[in-house]
């Protein structure tokens, strides 16, 4: 019932002139109706969240001035949070098909002790480790889709079990102590720990060759919002006026060379990451499958999509995305502790749900989850410069993502 | 329409009359309700006939209050209200009966009534087993109210439904199209047990598309279309041919028909042979490339689960689907267009490019979004969806325009067959005649198609040959043309 009401009522409020089945005409006054609520609408529905991050952002800002507005410890904060960001884009995938996966801290947890417990232990070459957490992150999230997809297993019950099973291998693995490779033992590889170290940067090549790419992209994604009857001429000046202003921003008022050549190498690697999985979703067949299964899983079916093979892929990309998470872990502890990955579920999960309002009408975005994320983190760490007890971290932690999240779907619910 | 003046002058308006003055109902362009008057007295059984899509259900739901009208009153006992849902005395049965499976009859009776205690929130149950079963033998049905309601026929469930109506007072009881998932000896209990309810006062109105119930049970018959009153009298003395008649000429008008059947020589791309689904005896039907083929029946009658089964959504428990041409490739409408159709999320783009991505895809695997949006929007300008926007999101637009988009989903397919299930449901009469032609269209570039549709109008309108599904049984494939009224009353 409620369907039907949902979609009786947007018809009317969509333009008075459209009529079903009319040729159209180019000059109609819709077209100009369009511009004036469709797609202005559109950017201020997707925008708004974005500005209010921004407003607090500033806010901060101007309350806590050099403590906080300090390029350097913001990036510092993104590093130190790469692991969980992961672990968000692991969280990302299932839920763009619609399902979920709890599994992702305990993987997380596995492969970050099989990462530091193979080399100290089974003296393993490192390479290999890398590729032994990632297969077991696969074989996971295999299990994973089979129980929910083939079994039809509650996918509550199935991945929090999952997860669970996980911690006990590690804590099995480990005799439930924490793994610190020390004096005697084998050493974790330098360059890992150079990976892990914020003092490491990205090299500056990779920076410069990146920033006309990320151009690039931006001039053609404003294309999704060229407002009709525009002149390609006009528009293309518009979008390089725009352009201009956007550099002159980044560079002058967000000191841009700072952020950049403050990235370390960690961040880099989430960046990657991300950026592939942008790809994914947006480009490739898989990606868009994916979606329409998210959406309306009977519509997909229907339409003959091979509903349950793409969702137990979800599963293994999103074990494979926790196992690359749980390296992180290593990489920026350098040891393995129990449960290093167990507080990291909620924040992982918030960023995906906040991706949805972010820069986004609805939808779960990589971009999205990323942004949302680090604003979270600086959020927290602003309260924490403010004053506020470090005892009071989960609380306000807490308080953070509830606000965030439920922002977010008021939101979502409105547009 | 005439009968709405008489109303009128006052003559004795009892507190159970329902009167509905000129109402009107817009979707956007498409006029769904264009002026209703319709007056029920206390006591009355009216029937409410009419095609799918004549708004027999934007009136009920007006009704109910799940719409607003645009324009319009509604009256109930001379006073006006918004809508006759959540009033006591009015109670609406849909298809789904809105009963908890997993309870008893007398659970089912006081759920979401007001509950009744002993001591603090301790229920009492002797209560509300008394009632249920007081409640029951108003609507003759002899069950123990602790029986659970998985264990009722359909029939039997229907009767509880209404039982809890009047369990809390109703006395005008609007009655949605039930009878149609129920089998025939079933369907006549309820009406009798309806009919003896309207003896003894209560209000019944019954949406049917079954004749005979209408005839035999009503005491009037309103037959509704194209969003007007075409027809308001007394059943009594009602010519059943007359009525067939008048439902028919009305679903006739617009027809495309080119008779471009004569080709005999059309190759066969998809057989079914000895296909079994659902309850239907086994089935046996080739499409032929340049034909359209149209199966009808009731809506529960197996008609989609056959061309889920042709399309390979749907194993058959026996016999095979066999593909005549290698590689052939088939494209789906689904009949419920906001369950099965739509990616309410996603923009119309890719609600349309969701079936036929590989067109686009580059070597790389990679998506060529230029390739696709270019395809999309000739798609979007051919089918002349409104408005034309691409990134637009797909909720916002009508039902007319879902619908087409969906069409264009399955076009961008490039399929060698078409399955089209109920291809105009819930579409405004300038958007039939246009898909109607669209899918003719289809057949002349050598395309195979199957409309599975319930509405008569489709199989009329652009079936080279149809065929109906009576009781379990796929009657036998006839040229359309040589159909006779009989038929169309099974159809209708």
């Amino acid at each position: 019932m409620s369907q039907d009401f949902g979609t009786s009522t947007p018809p009317a409020e969509v333009s008075p002139t459209q009529s079903d089945g009319a040729p159209l005409r180019q000059d109609s006054p819709r077209s100009i109706s369009a511009l004036g609520t469709g797609l202005g609408k559109r950017v201020v529905e997707s925008g708004l969240s974005f500005v209010a991050f921004i407003l607090l952002f500033a806010g901060f800002g101007i309350w806590l001035r050099g403590n906080f507005l300090n390029i350097d410890a913001r990036l510092l904060d993104i590093h130190q949070n790469v692991p969980i960001l992961l672990m968000s884009l692991a969280a990302l995938t299932t839920l763009i098909a619609g399902a979920f996966d709890l599994s992702i801290a305990g993987v997380a947890d596995l492969s970050c002790y099989l990462a530091v417990g193979l080399v100290v232990k089974q003296h393993f070459p490192f390479a290999l480790i890398v590729v032994i957490c990632i297969a077991v992150g696969l074989v996971i999230g295999f299990i994973n889709g089979v129980l929910v997809e083939r079994l039809h297993m509650n996918p509550f019950i199935a991945t929090l079990a999952m997860g669970t099973l996980c911690e006990g291998v590690a804590a099995v693995y480990s005799g439930g102590v924490l793994i610190n490779p020390s004096g005697g033992t084998a050493q974790l590889p330098k360059w890992f720990l150079d990976l892990g170290s914020y003092q490491h940067k990205a090299p500056e090549w990779l920076i410069a060759i990146s920033l006309p790419v990320a151009a690039i992209a931006i001039f053609f994604a404003l294309d999704h919002v060229h407002p009709q009857g525009w002149s390609q001429k006009r528009w293309i000046g518009a979008k390089l006026l725009l352009l201009g202003v956007l550099a002159l921003l980044l560079v002058f008022v967000f000191r841009l060379s700072r952020w950049l050549s403050g990235t370390s190498w960690l961040i880099l690697v989430l960046l990657i990451a991300a950026l592939l999985l942008w790809l994914l979703f947006e480009y490739t067949t898989f990606g868009r499958q994916v979606r329409a299964i998210g959406s309306n899983r009977e519509a997909a079916t229907l339409v003959g999509l091979p509903v349950r093979r793409q969702v137990v892929k979800t599963f293994m990309l999103g074990g494979a995305l926790a196992a690359l998470a749980g390296i992180a872990f290593a990489a920026t502890q350098g040891s393995a502790s129990p449960g290093v990955a167990d507080t990291a579920l909620l924040p992982a999960f918030a960023g995906a749900f906040l991706s949805t309002v972010i820069l986004s009408r609805g939808r779960f975005t990589v971009p999205g989850t990323i942004i949302g994320g680090i604003f979270v983190v600086w959020i927290g760490t602003a309260l924490i410069i403010g004053g506020v007890s470090s005892n009071w971290t989960d609380v306000v932690n807490g308080v953070i993502l509830i606000m965030a999240v439920g922002f977010a779907t008021v939101m979502r619910r409105k547009a | 329409m005439s009968q709405g003046a008489e109303t009128t002058p006052p003559m004795s308006v009892s507190a159970d009359d329902v009167e509905v003055l000129n109402l009107t109902k817009a979707f956007g362009s498409n006029r769904a309700l264009k002026g209703i008057n319709l007056t029920i007295r206390g006591g009355e059984f009216v029937g409410l006939m009419g095609p799918n899509g004549a708004g027999k259900s934007t009136l009920l739901k007006i009704l109910a209050g799940v719409y607003s009208a645009t324009s319009g009153e509604i009256r109930l006992g001379a006073r006006s209200v918004p809508s006759l849902g959540g009033n006591p005395g009015v109670g609406f049965i849909h298809q789904d009966l809105g009963l908890a499976e997993g309870l008893t009859i007398a659970e089912n009776m006081s759920l979401g009534a007001p509950p009744k205690r002993l001591v603090g929130p301790i229920l009492n149950k002797r209560a509300e087993r008394e009632e249920a079963t007081r409640a029951l033998t108003r609507v003759g049905l002899d069950r123990d109210v602790n029986t659970m309601l998985s264990e009722l026929t359909a029939g039997e469930k229907a009767l509880v439904a209404i039982a809890r109506l009047f369990g809390r007072g109703a006395q005008i009881l609007i009655v949605d199209e039930t009878t149609s998932t129920l089998s025939p000896p079933e369907a006549n209990r309820l009406i009798t047990s309806l009919a003896a309810a309207a003896k003894n006062g209560v209000t019944v109105v019954v949406v049917s598309h079954k004749l005979h119930e209408i005839l035999e049970a009503t005491e009037r018959v309103v037959v509704l279309i194209d969003g007007a009153i075409v027809a308001d009298e007394p059943t009594k003395g009602l010519d059943r041919a007359a009525l067939v008649e008048l439902l028919r000429q009305q679903e006739t008008a617009g027809s495309v028909h080119t008779g471009s059947t004569a080709e005999g020589s059309a190759e066969d791309l998809i057989e079914l042979r000895d296909v079994q689904v659902g309850k239907l005896d086994p089935i046996n039907l080739t499409l032929k490339a340049g034909e359209v083929v149209g199966i009808s029946g009731m809506v529960a009658s197996g008609l989609h689960e056959i061309a889920y089964a042709v399309n390979g959504n749907l194993k058959p428990k026996h016999g095979r689907v066999v593909l005549l041409r290698p590689g052939l490739k088939r494209a789906l409408v689904p009949p419920h267009r906001e369950t099965q159709g739509c990616f309410g999320g996603l923009s119309v783009r890719e609600n349309m490019a969701v079936a036929a991505l590989p067109r686009w895809r580059s070597l790389s695997r990679i998506l060529n979004r230029r390739r696709e949006t270019l395809d999309c929007e000739t798609m979007v300008r051919d089918l002349s969806v409104q408005p034309p926007e691409l990134d637009q999101h797909f909720d916002v637009l009508s039902g007319g325009n879902k619908q087409k988009v969906i069409f264009g989903r399955a076009l961008l397919r490039q399929p060698d067959v078409y399955v089209l299930c109920e291809p105009t449901r819930g579409v405004d009469v300038g958007t039939r005649s246009e898909i109607y032609r669209l899918i003719r269209g289809l057949a002349n570039n050598g395309a195979a198609v199957l409309v599975a549709s319930s509405d008569a109008e489709d199989l009329l309108s652009v079936c080279d040959k149809s065929a109906i599904i009576v009781g379990n049984t796929l009657r036998p494939f006839r040229p359309t043309a040589e159909l006779d009224a009989s038929e169309m009353e099974l159809m209708v």
